[in-house]
């Protein structure tokens, strides 16, 4: 009897992570976007940061290198996604290696500004549609083209396992601990530095290993945003 | 018992036997030829020092991974530079160091642009101490005990023990709990098999935690001990505890756990391990290190508050901005940060009050910070008596600063923009119109000219 139950919980255990494995598409915008006060015709992809780590039965590990490889990676699918919506895209104007101390130390203050708001736009996402945040006007500070429209905010997550962590979560079932990959795309005014649209897509790891798969998820975490008109 | 009871009950207490026993009182790997040396030396089988770390391939896959996160920290313009200052950081951390020659470390003194006080080593011997840290701390001896605490965490290999450690607890809560999950056992032995199953990764969590807190009374002693050894007060190491006890965003309070030792605590141990005849520095001498060691940090500090400021933690940029007027009462840009800080603080009180300093109502302010936004946060408290009083107060007190500030250098382009911008919020329209156009004429190719541009613009257009 005992084992019986265990097996209908773990039937559950598998269809529940198998719906949560599956992309999730949850997309927010801002009044002024749906309104169509404001078009997005051009954006500036600022670096993002992507972190990966690996888990074995004996922990997890930094993944730093991976992690700037799947960051390029995720910049470059995004991209993809906007030029695919006839938005221009500059993704290269802040490339470190390219920035005197102060530009890059404007860049990381603004960076650090989006972190900041980052737990509270991942929870009440819904808000986006308030047009309840903002990053304020020192978005200006960045000195970005003066025909962008908005700044694109990358940030992720992942985790990826081991064979032995995989036999642990397997066997484990009922722990729910599987690996997975989220990433979070925030449009931000260029010049008023609200919140115009975020999206938030989760999925299996697997994107964190193929591009096409990472491309397919950014691009339906961004079906709802509207296309450029000329 | 019968097998089938055994084997669950077995697997269990292993794990929990093996997970609990502290990796200092295992035997390491042992280079035999250093073992006996090492051992007579400090007259401890347990006692890891640096001779006898042997690096496996967890270790050299941890130092890899750190050596790319300190490439990254700069890369992401994390790491602040000034010539003069990387050369005294390097010359007190140089001393501190005493010339200790590690596998595998390569000593670095840097300092991070993060205005939370803190400090932190990698283990490959790259040391960062915060500049809101640098702001905090009084003197040069302060700054030695900081540098030789986490010099000690390197060269005692913390990192590298405490992965090691972290690793084998968490096999055994996998395994422990794989042991729950798959429990065929009923009866009163199934339930006590259950009950540790749960109970136990929680309390292994918690000794995976308490280890750092001996590796941070050891760092903290045996820094204290390298920083003397380098010729720096012995009371640097609790005074900059006492220090750090300057709650100025009220964010210390008492939580369920945490790695370091309460720093009252940590006052009180270091402070009795200084010999009764060790020399006191007088009082005009102490006062001469405190204003050499802020002059030396001047321009962090300056560099602190516009951190501190974008970070919204008003309230240490208006304690740093006070230290600077206090260090040059007539240099117009200190004049020109406090008046920015008090600009900033808005609704806020400068200082924190007894009600606001206690436990609950800090957990509170921690709380809000955490569910809104700071435009919420200055409506909320707008609304209320005392939030009006400080905003009025505080408004007076930047107009005042700014205007003395322009006053010492009437060039001071930043004090006019910062006089628009509080004029904008108080609705004075005119005022803050003339001030931005001042500030564009005497900064026409500052970095925020298109951001004030664009605020003259908007002025100008609800004015007609």
């Amino acid at each position: 009897m005992r084992l019986r139950v265990r097996f209908v919980l773990i039937v559950l255990c598998c269809m529940f992570a198998h719906h949560h494995a599956t992309e999730a598409k949850a997309q927010y915008l801002n009044p002024k976007i749906k309104e169509k006060k404001v078009t997005i015709r051009s954006a500036v992809i600022l670096p993002a940061k992507v972190e990966i780590v690996k888990e074995s039965a004996k922990g997890a590990e930094m993944m730093v290198a991976e992690s700037a490889d799947i960051s390029n990676k995720t910049v470059e699918a995004v991209g993809q996604a906007l030029q695919k919506k006839k938005i221009s895209v500059v993704t290269n104007s802040f490339e470190p290696a390219a920035l005197d101390d102060a530009r890059k130390y404007t860049l990381a203050d603004i960076q650090s500004r989006y972190d900041a708001l980052l737990p509270k736009l991942t929870s009440k996402s819904k808000d986006v549609k308030k047009a309840r945040f903002t990053l304020g006007d020192e978005v200006m500070l960045l000195n970005a083209p003066k025909d962008a429209d908005v700044l694109v905010f990358i940030r992720g997550a992942g985790r990826m396992f081991t064979k032995g962590k995989t036999a642990f979560s397997i066997i484990n079932i009922f722990s729910m601990d599987f690996p997975f990959a989220q990433i979070t795309v925030g449009f931000v005014d260029a010049r008023s530095g609200e919140v115009l649209a975020f999206t938030k897509p989760l999925s299996a790891s697997k994107v964190l290993k193929d591009q096409k798969s990472l491309n397919k998820m950014i691009e339906s975490s961004l079906k709802k945003l509207p296309a450029a008109t000329p | 018992m019968n097998r089938k009871r055994f084997y669950p009950v077995a697997l269990l207490l292993l794990s929990l036997i093996v997970s609990s026993v502290p990796v200092g009182a295992r035997p390491l790997p042992i280079r035999a030829s250093q073992a006996s040396s090492a051992n007579q030396q400090t007259g401890t089988a347990e006692q890891t020092t640096d001779d006898k770390f042997v690096f496996g391939k967890v270790d050299q896959d941890l130092l890899s991974e750190i050596n790319l996160l300190d490439e990254r920290f700069e890369k992401d313009g994390a790491v602040y530079h000034e010539i003069g200052l990387d050369a005294y950081l390097n010359r007190v951390g140089t001393a501190v160091v005493a010339q200790k020659k590690l596998e595998n470390v390569e000593w670095k003194f840097r300092v991070l642009r993060d205005p939370v006080p803190n400090a932190f080593a990698l283990p490959n011997g790259s040391i960062y101490i915060n500049t809101g840290l640098i702001a905090l701390l009084d003197d040069e001896n302060q700054l030695a005990a900081v540098i030789a605490h986490e010099i000690t965490h390197v060269s005692r290999r913390h990192t590298y023990l405490r992965n090691r450690s972290l690793r084998k607890k968490i096999l055994a809560i996998n395994i422990i709990n794989t042991v729950g999950t798959w429990n065929p056992v009923g009866g009163p032995v199934g339930i006590a098999i259950d009950l540790i199953a749960s109970i136990s990764p929680l309390m292994l969590a918690l000794s995976v935690l308490g280890y750092s807190k001996d590796q941070e009374k050891e760092a903290d002693l045996e820094g204290m001990k390298s920083a003397t050894a380098a010729g720096f007060a012995p009371d640097g190491m609790p005074n900059s505890f006492k220090a750090m006890q300057r709650d100025v965003e009220g964010e210390q309070f008492n939580s369920f756990y945490s790695d370091h030792p309460k720093l009252q605590e940590r006052v009180t141990y270091t402070s009795s391990t200084i010999p009764a005849d060790a020399k006191k520095p007088s009082e005009d001498d102490a006062k001469t290190a405190r204003d050499d060691y802020l002059a030396l940090m001047e321009s962090v500090d300056r560099h602190n508050v516009d951190l501190a400021i974008n970070e919204a933690r008003f309230r240490s940029a208006v304690y740093v901005s006070q230290k600077l007027v206090a260090l040059h009462p007539d240099s117009s840009e200190n004049v020109f940060y406090l008046a920015e800080s008090y600009r900033t603080l808005g609704p806020r009180n400068a200082k924190l009050n007894n009600e606001q300093l206690t436990s609950g109502a800090k957990k509170k302010a921690t709380k809000t910070r955490s569910k809104r936004t700071l435009e919420e946060i200055d409506a909320e408290l707008l609304k209320t008596p005392a939030g009006q009083e400080a905003w009025k107060a505080n408004s007076a007190e930047s107009e005042k600063l700014f205007l003395r500030s322009l006053e010492l250098n009437r060039f001071n382009a930043r004090a006019h923009r910062g006089l628009g911008m509080l004029y904008e919020r108080l609705n004075r329209k005119q005022e803050a119109a003339s001030e931005y156009a001042k500030y564009l004429e005497l900064a026409p190719n500052a970095i925020d000219t298109e951001r004030v541009r664009r605020r003259l613009a908007v002025l100008r257009e609800s004015m007609n």
